[in-house]
C-alpha cells in the first residue's frame, strides 16, 4: 500500500490541487535540507564574529568601501558567506537586521547580491562541472558573477530612490 | 516488499562499507591534526572555555553558548513564537523554521504556474532574444529556463546540447556564464529569499527582475571576452 501511495504521487498528475502539493513538498525539501541547515550555520557564523569583535572590526575597515552601495561595512561579510551559500548569506543577512546592524534599505540593495554571487563554490562542481565548461573559462565566469553583483547594487541603490 | 527488501541489502552493504572503511578498522593514520582535533573537541564541548569569566570572547568556542537562546516572548501580542533577543544556533533555526510555511506555498504556486505553461511562455518570449544578445540559437531557451527553476537540471541539459553537437564549445561556456550567476534563481529566491521579503523596501518582484536581467549582463560580458580576449581559442572551431 505505501509503494503504491508514493507511485502515485510520482506521476505527473493534472489535477491543479495536487501540483500544487508536489510543489509544497518540493519547498519543504528545499527548506528542510537546504535552507535550515544553511540558515541555522549563517547564525552560529554571525554570533562568532559577533563575539570575537570581528564585525565591529570589518564595519570599521571596510565602511568606507562598502560606503560605495551606501552599506555598513560588516555587509561586506554577507557578500563573503553568499560566494559560499545563497540562503546562508540571506539568514546572516536576517539575523543582523534583528541586531540593527543591516537596515530593510541595506538588504534590499544587497537582496540580489545574494543570488548573482550566490554559491557559486558549491555551483563549481554542480553546474560548471557537470556541464563540462573547459576549467579555463572558470575564473572569467566568476569574474562576471562578480561584475553582475557589483553593478546590481548599484542599480538597486538607485531604484530604491523611487519606492 | 520489494523495495523494503533492496533498502534492508542497500542498508547491510553500507554497513560493510562502513566495517572496512581505514578510519574506522584503527588502519587509518592517525596524525597531530586528529590528535589537536580531539582535544578541541573534548575542550569546545567541556565548556572549557566559557570558564574565563574576564575573556569573553572565549565563548566563541564554547558548545554551550554557541547553541545560542531562544528568544523570550516579552510584548505579549506582539511577539511571535520567535521571541526577542534569540542568538545564534536556535535563534537561528526557529528563525528558518518560521519561513518554512511561505517556501511551501511559494513553490507549490510556482509549480502550478509552471503546469499552465509560465515558463514555456517566458521561453517563447525570450527566444528571439537569445541570438542577437547572446549569439546562441534559440534553442537553447528551453535550458535556460531549466536553469531558472533547477541549477544541476540546467546544467545536465547545457552538456547534453554539447554532446548532441547543438552548440559548440564558445556558445556552451555562454551558456553557462547566464547559467552560474543567480543559478536556481526561482526556486532559490522563493526558498531563502523569503527570510527577508517582509524587509525589502521595494516590491519583490524587483529584485527577481534585476537578477535575470544581471544574468543575461554576466554572459554579454563573457561572450565579448570570448571574441576578444580568446579570440585565439575559437579560430579554428574547437
Amino acid at each position: 500500500m505505501e509503494n503504491k501511495n508514493e507511485e502515485a504521487v510520482k506521476k505527473p498528475s493534472s489535477n491543479v490541487f495536487d501540483i500544487f502539493v508536489e510543489g509544497a513538498r518540493k519547498g519543504w525539501h528545499i527548506g528542510v535540507n537546504n535552507m535550515l541547515p544553511n540558515v541555522l550555520m549563517a547564525y552560529v557564523i554571525a554570533y562568532i564574529l559577533t563575539v570575537l569583535g570581528v564585525m565591529d572590526l570589518l564595519g570599521s575597515l571596510l565602511g568606507p568601501v562598502m560606503a560605495l552601495w551606501g552599506l555598513p561595512g560588516q555587509a561586506f561579510v554577507v557578500l563573503l558567506t553568499a560566494w559560499l551559500s545563497s540562503s546562508a548569506s540571506v539568514g546572516l543577512a536576517a539575523s543582523l537586521y534583528t541586531t540593527g546592524v543591516l537596515s530593510g534599505q541595506d538588504i534590499t540593495i544587497l537582496m540580489p547580491a545574494f543570488y548573482l554571487l550566490g554559491s557559486q563554490l558549491q555551483y563549481m562542481g554542480r553546474l560548471l562541472g557537470t556541464s563540462d565548461v573547459p576549467k579555463k573559462y572558470w575564473p572569467l565566469l566568476m569574474s562576471a558573477s562578480l561584475l553582475n553583483t557589483l553593478l546590481a547594487m548599484f542599480v538597486m541603490k538607485f531604484l530604491i530612490l523611487f519606492f | 516488499m520489494n523495495s523494503e527488501e533492496k533498502q534492508e541489502k542497500n542498508k547491510s552493504e553500507k554497513l560493510m562499507q562502513e566495517q572496512t572503511d581505514p578510519g574506522l578498522t584503527g588502519q587509518a593514520k592517525v596524525g597531530v591534526v586528529s590528535i589537536l582535533a580531539l582535544l578541541f573537541g573534548i575542550l569546545f564541548f567541556a565548556g572549557f572555555f566559557a570558564s574565563f569569566q574576564d575573556m569573553k570572547w572565549m565563548k566563541a568556542f564554547d558548545f554551550q553558548a554557541l547553541s545560542g537562546t531562544f528568544g523570550t516572548i516579552k510584548t505579549v501580542g506582539k511577539d511571535t513564537f520567535l521571541g526577542a533577543g534569540g542568538v545564534s544556533a536556535r535563534a537561528g533555526f526557529l528563525f528558518a523554521f518560521s519561513l518554512l510555511p511561505s517556501v511551501m506555498f511559494a513553490l507549490g504556486c510556482v509549480e502550478v504556474l509552471a503546469h499552465f505553461g509560465a515558463l514555456r511562455a517566458a521561453q517563447k518570449l525570450m527566444t528571439p532574444l537569445l541570438r542577437p544578445l547572446l549569439g546562441v540559437p534559440g534553442i537553447v531557451g528551453l535550458t535556460l529556463i531549466t536553469d531558472m527553476q533547477s541549477t544541476d537540471a540546467g546544467a545536465a541539459m547545457t552538456k547534453e546540447l554539447y554532446d548532441k553537437g547543438l552548440i559548440d564549445k564558445k556558445e556552451q561556456t555562454i551558456i553557462a556564464a547566464w547559467q552560474y550567476s543567480g543559478a536556481g534563481m526561482i526556486s532559490n529566491f522563493f526558498a531563502s529569499g523569503s527570510a527577508v521579503f517582509a524587509l525589502l523596501a521595494v516590491p519583490l518582484i524587483i529584485p527577481l527582475l534585476i537578477i535575470f536581467i544581471f544574468k543575461f549582463i554576466g554572459a554579454i560580458y563573457v561572450r565579448i571576452m570570448l571574441n576578444t580576449f580568446f579570440k585565439e581559442d575559437f579560430r579554428r572551431g574547437e
